[in-house]
């Protein structure tokens, strides 16, 4: 029996159409017995690489192809068709590469004119299957004969058994006969084993939007697998008979041996296709050198080094490269910074790419790069976020798109996007669906069925409900499939002028070209990849520059500011970078850095790992002098003096791994990357060199412990740059410092948090004014008092255009000239009323119009019939305006302080005129709630009240593999952190995750001296306790927040045996399945809207009632009712 | 005459499942060719179950006869391969 080769196969990367990885099909076809297997993704080529990768691994010939979708021929009448290409050979590959990039170009339609080494298959989806399943003969034949004029076909006989098939794919196999064309054999693979088809039925009724049975989605079997040899045999028997099947089946063969691919002759895989650059890399760094500051000949000697390693490696291309990349950007006026281990290298120093001297910091190159090093380096550069896509096309039109294009991400399934899908395939209503998915939090799809049964914030809902476990089943299994090929968002490939011989290149949605090579293929293709990642800090860096007057070049600064550093060991860090969050805020108050070293250590020392393993304290106390530095070994006295003998950097275990073996620090950082396996090579050099047992054992324990925690002193230096540079300008220019952040918001903290800190900082803030705001936040002054103003880009609603044409027209004589020259929305131009941004116009008005009469005047221009008495209007003043209907002033009741602060979280995001909290001053007194700012004097271990704004939640990953929810509450003083630990998050969780306000009790937890933080007991919604208070007095709010376990609404019980869901890493450390794998908080970065406007009854007298409608609330004060 | 049914048979087949005898009514019938075999999904998601299981209903419509000089009539059989139950579905004679 001939052995078979499938030919047509749609690996996951046919987007929502394919449900197996190509490393799963090469793995199961080489189970299968099978000598090959063929790749023919839809319309793309993103799994090819890979293919052949999993292909090497498994001892297989790759194939590869692609299955496109094809116009319908004028006049035959059809509907879209569809054909598979297979490339034959390094042309046919390079063929294939092109007319995929020309057949995404034309909208999928594949030019009927293919390359040279191309071969198409008809199968039943061509124009000539679809004519055959018509019984149109007489069509089939001379759409076939149409297509033998240009290209070499052949006949794709396929039969997945549905009803029908075995007859039409007889019929094929007549056709193919009768006009003497080639016929093979395949499968139409889309899914590994019968079992499969579910997904695959899924996908296709989430692709075309139809629930799950509907009568235009195709019906589905188990037949479309990746059948064993003998099966497929038996398909072709049942078609043709024994005779003919064996025709079949060596031509099907006889094909793919034409179609094998050798991945280096045919594909370029371990060849490197680097950018032509012109210019000599040792005279650039010689050139670096003239401007060098620190001492040269320790310098020329480590260039000398560095070199020898490049000219080893062939690398000075990329270098080259890269030094061109970031001229061109900065020649631009676009910040660019490095990051990565890349800042170890004096090349990249005196290249100009890394501003970092590495001998100033003990970093090393051959943490970066070394002629032990197998794979291409990582040389990563930050930018602005705002001028990110500028700086790619700055790239490009510099390299030109023969040998540029952007790095594609593949977005897979995760549990959100799996439920939608699923879900809306099961016909379920799009708002349940949108809720269930959204009770989720941001993890995998492979661990919904178990967050259902272990979040208590989930178990407690009806989702275990028998309808929904099929659909919860069937979202799990779309685990890690890709939904959407983006533009991965900071990868660009750059290499030699065959990049599209290489790579299909589409146009992403900002029109940059789009490779479909990801970041894991670009080292298989040999192509350089670089990351120019946007990070918002440089463009509040930025921006904060633009409002400082006089130009200061940031660069330039001295690193050794001691007023900029008294403020991080202050821990007065909101907005700056990298430092700000919670834990972060305490670290630093314990580590109290003097200098960037201090700095980079802290860096370093702030992950999971160090923070709660024993590393940190050891580091403090030798700081503070409690404690001498004790050092495994004499001799290792070196490379850890810098950190008191505690091992935080890669670079000092190369150094220890050096000094005790003697194998050069190349050989060390290899041996370093395989730590797990290095025992014995270690301890027998070590011996060889003459460290006795003892000491040897004790150093590799340190290796070993260090495993999992220690990071790239050259990553923490780079980083620790702009987290400098955050610093400084808060510390010297602080207003000009906000208004980049709040321009920009690149931090973790919602925008009211850096308000509030900005005027704890003596920073007034301004709101909105159409005679005084900018598109953007800007640095002005108030009563000689430096002051922010905000934009009117911060308007609910507002287009670009419409906050342009606002600034432009400045300045504006009353309400009616803004709304004839500025020409907003209605709805914005109201908003911009209740904020109180024509407040300004009317100051010397009298009497002064309140903003409803503003809202209610902004209605009366708005009507059509007024415009036509406004073109005969000379009364252009503010007043008196000359219409039928006059709006007099005072005549509707402002807005008291709780409604002007829910109009301006409404409309902006954030309270300007008074906190938020502040309307329960008196609940908070009386409960006796602890501000944040004196939580440093509780003793620890006391219980304590506190209460505030949730402005941050995260659920980072901790060792013990406990899942602990922090939480940060902003009471208008300052910022309190709060851990909930497990025992309290069974009843903590539904109100920690549901409300905006909140009231904790908890015990005070002493972290380090001045910043405390509280373990929660237990919390309560601050608006719920209010409506209490106001409804039956304080009496019955003490007793609400009394509570009896026993009737509490969960099962407390916790079988002492359960075991965690936690993931172990081989060093022991252990990760909660449920820590968040995205970004922390970025859901509370806006106030809840219904949160906030609702919870005043009594008070708000429903902000809908304004404008044409007058309001009906009594003028004199006693509360009116909430609508 | 077509008629639909609907009745549980017990169906003898081959490795590759093809059927070749089968008891319908009290009588057994021979399978004498395979007029047409196709297979489709059965309505998984319809049915919330503990273990998910194979979802395919395979058919296959065979020419047979209850024994030599009898009619020769079209049988239509499917097979849910979750219970592996035999239903015959219509029959023609």
């Amino acid at each position: 029996m001939h052995p078979f080769v499938h030919l047509h196969v749609a690996s996951s990367y046919s987007m929502r159409y394919g449900t197996a990885s190509p490393s799963a099909l090469a793995a199961a076809a080489e189970e299968r017995g099978m000598p090959a297997l063929a790749l023919t993704d839809r319309d793309g080529l993103y799994g090819a690489y890979k293919h052949a990768h999993a292909c090497a691994a498994a001892g297989l010939k790759p194939v590869l192809g692609a299955d496109l979708r094809v116009a319908p021929v004028d006049g035959l009448g059809m509907r879209d068709s569809r054909i598979t290409v297979l490339a034959v050979g390094k042309t046919g590959w390079a063929s294939l590469c092109r007319l995929v990039s020309a057949n995404a170009a034309q909208d999928m339609r594949a030019p009927i004119a293919a390359g040279p080494g191309l071969v198409v298959l008809l199968g039943p989806d061509s124009d000539v299957g679809q004519a055959v399943a018509a019984r149109r003969a007489d069509l089939a034949a001379a759409a076939l004969y149409r297509w033998h004029d240009v290209a070499e076909v052949v006949v794709e006989i396929t039969d997945n058994r549905g009803s029908g098939d075995t007859a039409r794919a007889r019929r094929m196999l007549a056709l193919a006969r009768e006009t003497r064309t080639a016929a093979v054999l395949t499968n139409a693979v889309r899914y590994l084993d019968p079992a499969d088809s579910p997904v695959a039925q899924v996908l296709d009724a989430a692709r075309r939007n139809m629930p799950l049975g509907a009568p235009g989605l195709p019906p589905h079997n188990g037949r479309a697998h990746l059948a064993g040899t003998a099966e497929m045999a038996a398909v072709a028997t049942a078609i043709a008979g024994e005779a003919d099947a064996a025709v079949l089946l060596r031509d099907t063969l006889e094909l793919a041996q034409r179609c094998y691919l050798d991945p280096a002759a045919d594909l370029g895989i371990g060849t490197r296709h680097l950018p032509h650059m012109s210019g000599d890399l040792r005279a650039s760094c010689e050139q670096g050198l003239r401007g060098y500051r620190g001492d040269l000949p320790r310098a020329r000697e480590r260039l000398g080094h560095e070199l020898a390693i490049i000219m080893a490696t062939s690398l000075a291309p990329y270098f080259l490269t890269v030094a061109d990349v970031t001229r061109r950007i900065r020649s631009n006026g676009i910040r660019c910074s490095i990051r990565g281990s890349g800042a170890g290298s004096l090349v990249n120093h005196l290249l100009g790419i890394s501003v970092i001297d590495p001998l100033a910091h003990g970093l090393l190159m051959e943490r970066f790069l070394s002629s032990t090093r197998e794979t291409m380096p990582d040389i990563d550069l930050d930018v602005e976020s705002a001028r990110r896509i500028e700086a790619y096309r700055i790239i490009l039109s510099a390299f030109g798109e023969a040998s540029c294009a952007t790095v594609v991400m593949m977005e897979t399934y995760r549990a959100r996007s799996a439920i939608r899908d699923v879900g809306a395939a099961f016909g379920l209503p799009p708002g349940e669906i949108g809720a269930i998915a959204k009770a989720f939090p941001h993890i995998r799809a492979a661990h919904i069925g178990s967050a259902l049964t272990e979040l208590p914030e989930l178990r407690d809902s009806r989702l275990s409900m028998p309808q929904l476990t099929a659909m919860f089943r069937i979202a799990e299994r779309l685990d890690g499939l890709p939904r959407h090929a983006a533009m991965h968002p900071c990868g660009v490939l750059l290499s030699d002028a065959t990049l599209l011989d290489r790579t299909p290149v589409t146009r992403s949605a900002d029109d940059l070209p789009l490779s479909q090579i990801d970041k894991d293929d670009a080292e298989t293709a040999g192509v350089i990849k670089l990351d120019v990642l946007g990070v918002r800090m440089q463009s509040a860096i930025a921006h904060a520059l633009t409002q400082i007057p006089g130009r200061i070049d940031l660069d330039s600064i001295p690193l050794d500011d001691e007023p900029t550093f008294e403020l991080i060991r202050s821990a007065r860090t909101i907005g700056c970078f990298q430092i700000e969050s919670p834990g972060q805020r305490e670290l630093v108050t314990r580590v109290a850095p003097r200098n960037l070293a201090d700095l980079i250590a802290e860096i370093s020392l702030f992950r999971p790992g160090p923070v709660n393993s024993d590393m940190i304290t050891p580091f403090v106390q030798v700081r503070r002098g409690e404690q001498e530095a004790s050092y495994p070994h004499e001799d290792l006295r070196e490379a850890l003096a810098e950190t008191g003998g505690v091992v935080i950097f890669h670079e000092q275990v190369l150094r220890i791994i050096d000094t005790m073996t003697g194998c050069g620090l190349a050989e060390a950082d290899r041996v370093r990357r395989r730590i797990d396996e290095s025992a014995r090579w270690f301890a027998e050099q070590a011996a060889a060199r003459g460290y006795d047992e003892a000491v040897v054992d004790r150093v590799w324990q340190v290796l070993i412990a260090f495993g999992a925690f220690g990071f790239c002193k050259a990553h923490a230096a780079a980083f620790a740059i702009p987290v400098y540079q955050s610093a400084w300008l808060k510390r010297h220019h602080p207003a000009a410092f906000y208004a980049g952040v709040l321009a920009h918001d690149p931090g973790m903290y919602p925008k009211r948090v850096i308000l509030q800190d900005a005027r704890l900082a003596g920073v007034r803030v301004l709101g909105p004014d159409v005679n005084a705001s900018a598109t953007s936040w800007i640095r002005t002054a108030c009563v000689s008092r430096p002051a922010l103003r905000v934009p009117v880009s911060e308007i609910r609603g507002i287009t670009d255009a419409e906050a342009a044409r606002i600034v432009d027209g400045q300045p504006y004589r009353s309400v009616r000239d803004f709304w004839e020259r500025a020409r907003v929305a209605r709805p914005v131009a109201e908003r911009l009323a209740l904020v109180g941004a024509f407040d300004s116009l009317h100051e010397r008005s009298c009497p002064r119009p309140t903003r409803r009469d503003l809202v209610a005047r902004i209605g009366v221009l708005d009507r059509p019939v007024q415009r036509q008495a406004l073109t005969l209007d000379l009364d252009l003043d503010g007043d008196g305006f000359g219409f039928d209907e006059l709006v007099p002033a005072g005549e509707l009741r402002d807005l008291d302080p709780a409604e002007r602060v829910g109009a301006e979280l409404d409309i902006l995001g954030f309270d300007i005129s008074q906190h938020v909290l502040g309307f329960y001053d008196d609940l908070l007194r009386d409960l006796g709630v602890v501000r944040s700012a004196s939580l440093r004097d509780c003793p620890p271990g006391s219980t304590v009240l506190v209460a505030g704004v949730k402005v941050a939640m995260q659920t980072p990953a901790v060792r013990s593999g406990q899942r602990i929810v922090f939480a940060t509450l902003d009471d208008a003083v300052g910022l309190t952190d709060l851990a909930f630990f497990e025992s309290v998050q069974d009843r903590c969780a539904a109100t920690l995750f549901g409300s905006w306000l909140l009231v904790v009790r908890g015990r005070v937890r002493k972290a380090a001296p001045g910043a405390a933080t509280v373990n929660a007991t237990d919390c309560w919604d601050l608006r719920e306790l209010d409506v209490i208070r106001a409804r039956d007095g304080m009496a019955a709010v003490l007793a609400a927040m009394t509570r009896d376990p026993a009737t509490g609404p969960a099962s407390r019980a916790r079988t002492a045996g359960a075991q965690k869901p936690a993931l172990v890493y081989p060093t022991g450390f252990a990760h909660s399945r449920f820590a968040e794998t995205g970004a922390p908080g970025a859901p509370l970065k806006s106030p809840p809207r219904e949160q906030w406007t609702l919870s005043q009854p009594g008070r708000l007298a429903g902000l809908r009632g304004i404008g044409t409608n007058r309001c009906q609330g009594d003028h004199h004060g006693t509360s009116p009712q909430l609508r | 005459m077509n008629h639909a049914y609907g009745e549980p048979v017990d169906v003898q087949s081959r490795e590759d499942g093809r059927p070749t005898r089968f008891v319908w009514r009290g009588r057994l019938y021979t399978v004498l060719a395979i007029v047409e075999h196709w297979v489709i999904n059965r309505e998984w998601w319809q049915q919330p179950e503990d273990e998910p299981r194979l979802p395919e209903l395979v058919f296959w419509r065979v020419e047979a006869s209850a024994g030599q000089g009898m009619v020769i009539g079209v049988y239509e059989l499917r097979r849910e391969m979750a219970t592996n139950t035999w239903t015959l579905r219509r029959a023609t004679d």
